[in-house]
């Protein structure tokens, strides 16, 4: 019977038998009775713009916090740096000094000896 | 015919979201047929159709917000119902099968000059896969042309069409196989 259906045809009974159909008088209320028994306040468009505009604030806030943060991570590990290069100079300095009088103790030791042995 | 049946769907959806029950009312009952239908012709089963109907309404009040014109509203309510119908397939696989008496239903409701064949159409189009009858429910209930339906239903254009051609193809060789065998 439908052997030799052409697209057409065919497409043209599948509009046909898929046609929409009435649900009836009944869903509508049924939906409404649903809506009051849940109180649902239907979303407003200002909300949700403040919503978003809440977002926005907070994801820039958090950018801003973080760019602070990095730069004052920075800062410190600069001024560590400082200090670690100011007392590696000072121990340097100190050293030096040391040092310096050591060889002056010695130099002046040195010195003293021949004396000490010509006067026995 | 009320007042608020005269009112565009752009009137209906501002007095909705400005909360009037009774024009949300009035949106439903402009839309019910073709949720209704589609739910129906998806789980074949009329009160898990009537019930996915009134979930998708209750879906819309609640998302009212973003919906911006008639045709958004269209598109949005064939996206939530197919969607919703999909995943309910996949949980409930039993309305995978047709029930006879269901079909039987549908088909009276429709008065044809050929409800043997619609009936056996509507039977055949069941038993495709769920993501192919979404496709041919919205290209011949719907009247929606491949690009509209890829964008309600989230798929390439391509797809779509591979989906018509391969449900006529085997819309065409069963039905023909059903008339051999009557014969």
């Amino acid at each position: 019977m439908s052997e030799d259906l052409e697209n057409e045809d065919l497409e043209r009974r599948l509009r046909r038998a898929l046609a929409a159909v009435d649900p009836g008088e009944a869903l509508v209320p049924r939906v409404m009775a649903r809506i009051a028994a849940e109180p649902l306040q239907p979303a407003r468009p200002a909300r949700a713009g403040a919503v978003a505009g809440w977002l926005a604030f907070g994801l820039a806030a958090s950018v801003i916090l973080a760019v602070l943060l990095a730069h004052e991570w920075q800062v410190r590990r600069l001024e560590q740096g400082r200090e670690a290069r100011r007392q590696l100079i000072e121990a340097l300095r100190v050293t030096d000094e040391k040092l310096h009088l050591a060889y002056r103790v010695v130099n002046t030791r040195e010195g003293a000896a021949p004396q000490e042995h010509s006067g026995a | 015919m009320s007042g608020d049946d005269e009112c565009t769907s752009g009137d209906l959806l501002t007095r909705a979201l400005a909360g009037e029950q009774a024009a949300f009312g009035a949106l439903v009952r402009r839309h019910q047929r073709p949720v209704y239908s589609l739910a129906l012709r998806m789980l074949a089963d009329r009160h898990a159709a009537e019930d996915l109907a009134q979930e998708v309404f209750l879906q819309l009040y609640r998302n009212l917000s973003p919906v911006s014109s008639e045709a958004h509203l269209a598109f949005w309510l064939r996206r939530v119902t197919l969607h919703r119908s999909i995943d309910r397939l996949r949980r409930t696989p039993r309305y995978e099968s047709a029930a006879p008496e269901e079909a039987a239903a549908t088909a009276s409701e429709t008065a044809h000059a050929d409800p043997l064949l619609e009936r056996r159409l509507q039977c055949l189009v069941r038993e495709l896969p769920p993501a192919a009858r979404a496709v041919v429910l919205l290209r011949y209930q719907e009247d929606l042309d491949p690009v509209d339906i890829a964008r309600t239903l989230r798929m390439p254009v391509n797809t779509v069409k591979s989906h018509l051609k391969r449900s006529l193809a085997q819309l065409r060789e069963r039905l023909s196989d059903k008339a051999e065998a009557l014969t």
